[in-house]
């Protein structure tokens, strides 16, 4: 394990001229070359020519004196379900390789227009479905902490370029937990915002009631500059919020005697004995620093997952109904329309995105609907009115995964175990809340972290709590040796 | 025998600026193909729909003007099914169940029946506000027999209005009538163009004497509907006639041919998986929206405008004529408001002028075929104050201004009697040598003697005949004077 400068910082000394962007590119893509052949964080690269050109442009600019965006010099990867129109977006899946999109997102336009560098277009599960990042159509991540172990996912590429350095801030997706769950996983940090903070203008969608692009990096202070960039009312997304952009970077680090925390049985329970016991130790540091810690309850909490499945396979299968080989790269080649919609469905689409689908579609058909799809979002009501309730007077504290990181092909073959590992996470997407994982522990050399939920529009208050945890444990800005 | 017929009618708000969800144009006539479409419209994968207000404004006034009750907001569902000309393969609908909330819920619309002056009542069960698909083109051979289909996307995404009747219709005329009726009311509102070719469909359900329901689909102008309903009652009748059930089914109106035919039976039932779309939070309706719209619905209501003009008691079939010529009434009003009598200006426009421009083949709807209201006040003024016969208005002036509108009235105007008489007392007392031949037998000296007039009074507008019949008057009269 070493320490790399933070993200912020090194942007910081960019701008004064004490670190050069040049230099900085070639440590990056060295790292790159190095580590990419085990863990395959990417779906595709930008050039290492245009990653310097780049990275010489800003570094004339800043000697020449002009003003240069806050992430001038920084390069970050995407998620590869982000719309760029100068790179293939994919979302994982034989359906769009290679498909172009005629426009890029919204968070995209937002990094570019602060002079940040697209590295490239990070891994995930297909379609943003599924835990590990083994789901894809372009091979799994391997966890660079330890390459037998997944990174967690869906946002696994993205955690992964992290971890080895390979990108110095990250955006993700997080529908269920996906960027949360690697972060825990790759002892990184993510951040999923209040739902309509950040635009989804540009994300492909897999479950657009819960999802929220989330900034990912190596520390607390790093996710908080991302998410300003990228936050703020958004009119090409209807379910944006009209709010002032975040100002999450300069929250300074919280006074641990204004704090109450509140430890809510269900979501503290059920995890390995490992996790528990790191749980409950930064706690207890918390709570002697003058944290005030409290009890609540949220009953609730056991029909959160399947509610949660529920919604998102039923706005999975009408999401995914527009992938019929007219538009996008994968044909059926049939001979008649209706036979080309089926053979180009069956080859570009991945089992488990088609059992998602089938699913999803059951949840929603006639006679079933009331018992499933609306059940769940009557279950959400509930469940978010809770949340609001809690967070109201203090910052949740939860388990980010019940487990560490698994092996490769370990739980795959339980889908029940595999949706489980989401059970934490998928709390903070159904209430549409803001929650924070970050690195508290290693437990023989493998990430072990903590999540925060908080208030909506509590942005601010969990990253003051966030660096707070990170003076205590100094794990900011982690990468592997 | 006893009918029972329910309309499900497709208006497109043609007139409302963009898309529904985006910034692309609602009217997409006359575009090259697949010029009028955006990622939105193109259903790409991360692109979002984003409601254009004008077109909730449009539909809201439409649901005021049909008294319908109104919800405090509005949601959007999916309705999924697979087509090529529907890019998401999903259309963005109100579904009225699974937490679906259309924009109206119990109008009625009145309408009226121009040949005996009574107005008939027919319930609205709801209006959606939903996008219309693109458009599918097959070439060769048709939908069976083409190997290929071309999709045009300009219409994709169109904003539409889906107006569900309840079966409170009696006749196919009466449903012709209502159809008519509704597309008047829709194009005051500012919603629509009737005359835009698509702009709307109907899908009408009939029964007959108690029959099953059948659904007849895709009928493409008023005329039509009272045709393919008539032809459904015969058909019905017939087969009952022969012992035959009716059966409840879907039929598609050939309009080429005439006649009703039936769809191939779906072996599975319709399941379109609605839900609310994630994407469009509810749209609350508030004060300040239902206002505006208030507005709006009050310009279009057509029973007080018809009494409005009653009022002035302009005779019925003029007045319904000028309202259903929108730019003759509004002609017709500012034609009043600078004074002009109500009566003799409905005449000259929802009559004369109105049927000039037909005669012409022009069209009465293009408000730039009309003139401005100065001319048309300076005709009923003329009329009135009997310097012309309204004949002579008919005849000649109303010709000349409808194939030049913008013309100014004195360059069309036929010269008046009096100027005729002065200019031939003085031709006649000039030209002594000419008369003298003219008496003498030399009828070309006549045709000299016209032109002699026509030179003095000075002007175009003058017809020649007029000037020799008053020319052989004088001379014979002074003859006959002993002179
Ligand atoms: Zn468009």
């Amino acid at each position: 394990m070493r320490r790399l400068k933070q993200a912020w910082e090194l942007a910081r000394d960019f701008r004064e001229g004490v670190e050069d962007p040049v230099e900085h590119a070639y440590k990056v893509l060295e790292a790159i070359s190095r580590w990419e052949g085990v863990v395959n964080a990417y779906i595709s690269l930008e050039s290492p020519d245009l990653v310097v050109e780049e990275a010489e442009r800003v570094a004339r600019g800043i000697r020449a004196g002009e003003r240069v965006g806050k992430l001038a010099g920084l390069l970050v990867s995407v998620k590869d379900n982000i719309c760029t129109s100068f790179l293939p977006t994919t979302a994982g899946s034989r359906m769009l390789d290679p498909y172009i999109p005629p426009f890029n997102a919204t968070v995209v336009e937002r990094l570019l227009g602060e002079d940040a560098i697209i590295i490239g277009k990070t891994n995930l599960d297909e379609f943003a479905m599924g835990s590990t990042t083994e789901l894809s159509a372009f091979g799994p991540t391997r966890n660079p902490w330890d390459p037998e172990r997944v990174p967690g996912g869906s946002s696994g590429g993205s955690a992964a370029s992290l971890a080895y350095g390979g990108s110095d801030l990250s955006l993700g997706s997080d529908t269920g937990g996906s960027a949360r769950l690697p972060a825990a996983y790759t002892a990184t940090v993510g951040f999923k915002p209040t739902y309509g903070l950040v635009s989804r203008y540009g994300l492909i969608p897999y479950g657009n009631s819960l999802e929220q692009i989330s900034p990912m990096a190596r520390s607390v202070r790093d996710v908080a500059l991302l998410l300003d960039v990228i936050g703020g009312w958004d009119p090409l997304d209807a379910t944006s919020l009209r709010v002032d952009k975040p100002r999450t970077f300069t929250a300074s680090k919280a006074d641990p005697r204004r704090v109450t925390i509140c430890i809510v049985k269900e979501l503290a329970e059920g995890a390995d004995e490992v996790i528990e016991r790191a749980y409950w130790r930064i706690l207890k540091r918390l709570e002697s620093e003058g944290v005030e810690l409290r009890e609540e309850e949220l009953p609730i909490a056991s029909k959160a997952l399947p509610a949660y499945y529920t919604i998102a396979f039923a706005e999975a299968s009408s999401n995914l109904a527009r992938y019929d080989g007219v538009f996008y790269p994968m044909k059926g080649g049939g001979s008649s329309w209706e036979e080309d919609v089926e053979l180009a469905r069956m080859k570009g689409f991945g089992r488990e995105v088609k059992k998602r689908i089938l699913m999803g579609v059951y949840a929603l058909s006639e006679g079933y609907r009331d018992e499933y799809y609306v059940a769940a979002t009557k279950i959400r009501r509930v469940l978010r009115d809770e949340v609001l309730r809690i967070t109201r007077n203090c910052i949740i504290a939860s388990q980010a995964s019940p487990i560490l990181p698994p092996r490769l092909g370990e739980r795959l073959d339980d889908p029940l175990k595999l949706y489980a590992m989401d059970v934490y996470t998928v709390i903070a997407n159904l209430a549409g809340v803001p929650a924070l994982v970050q690195p508290i522990e290693f437990h023989n050399g493998l990430p072990i972290g903590i999540q925060w939920m908080g208030k909506p529009l509590g942005e601010e208050e969990l990253v003051s709590l966030g660096l707070l945890v990170e003076e205590l444990t100094g794990l900011a800005g982690v990468v592997v040796d | 025998m006893k009918v029972t017929i329910g309309l499900e009618i497709h208006v497109q708000m043609s007139e409302a600026g963009s898309k529904l969800f985006c910034n692309c144009k609602a009217n997409y006539r006359g575009l090259d193909v697949n010029t009028n479409v955006c990622p939105v419209c193109l259903g790409l994968p991360g692109a979002l729909p984003v409601v254009s207000r004008r077109s909730v404004e449009l539909a809201l006034a439409t649901a005021l003007a049909l008294k319908c009750e109104i919800p405090k907001f509005i949601v959007f569902t999916r309705k999924h099914y697979f087509y090529p000309d529907l890019p998401k393969n999903y259309q963005i609908s109100m579904f009225e169940r699974a937490g679906g909330v259309p924009i109206c819920r119990n109008g009625v619309i009145s309408f009226l029946d121009p040949s005996t002056w009574e107005w008939k009542t027919c319930r609205i069960r709801r209006i959606n506000i939903e996008e219309d698909p693109g458009r599918t083109v097959y070439e060769e051979g048709g939908i069976t027999g083409s190997p290929y289909a071309l999709v045009d996307y300009n219409r994709s995404g169109v904003p539409l209005l889906e107006i569900v009747t309840e079966p409170d219709i009696r006749t196919p005329r009466d449903a012709r009538l209502l159809v008519e009726h509704l597309l008047l009311m829709l194009e005051y509102l500012g919603v629509t163009n009737p005359r835009l070719e698509g702009v709307f469909r109907v899908d009408a359900n009939i029964s007959v004497n108690g029959g099953e329901r059948v659904e007849v689909k895709n009928i493409g102008s008023t005329l039509d509907v009272e045709k393919a309903l008539n032809y459904e009652i015969l058909r019905q009748t017939k087969i009952r006639e022969a012992g035959g059930l009716i059966e409840r089914e879907t039929r598609h109106w050939d309009a080429m041919r005439g006649v009703t035919r039936p769809l191939r039976h779906k072996e599975y039932e319709e399941e379109y998986l609605y839900f609310p779309d994630p994407d469009l939070p509810p749209i609350a309706i508030t004060g300040e929206m239902l206002e505006k719209a208030m507005g709006m619905a009050a310009k279009a209501d057509l029973r007080a405008l018809l009494g409005e003009l009653l009022k002035l008691n302009v005779p019925p079939e003029h007045a319904w004529s000028l309202l259903t010529t929108r730019p003759s009434l509004e002609l017709f009003r500012k034609t009043v408001s600078l004074g002009g009598d109500p009566q003799l200006t409905a005449r000259i426009l929802a009559v004369d002028y109105k049927g000039e421009l037909r005669e012409q083949g022009k069209d009465p709807y293009d408000p730039s075929n009309w003139p401005p209201p100065e001319t048309v006040l300076e005709l009923v003024k003329l009329t009135i104050s009997g310097v012309y016969t309204y004949d002579t208005i008919k005849g000649l002036v109303i010709p000349a201004l409808a194939s030049n509108p913008q013309a100014r009235l004195e360059t069309i105007l036929p010269e008046r009697a009096s100027d005729i008489d002065v200019a031939v007392e003085e031709v006649l007392r000039e030209e002594v040598k000419a008369v003298r031949d003219y008496l003498q037998g030399k009828t070309q000296a006549l045709n000299y003697l016209v032109g002699r007039v026509i030179k003095k009074i000075g002007r175009k507008a003058v017809d020649p005949r007029v000037i020799r019949e008053a020319l052989e008057k004088r001379i014979k009269s002074a003859m006959g004077a002993g002179g």
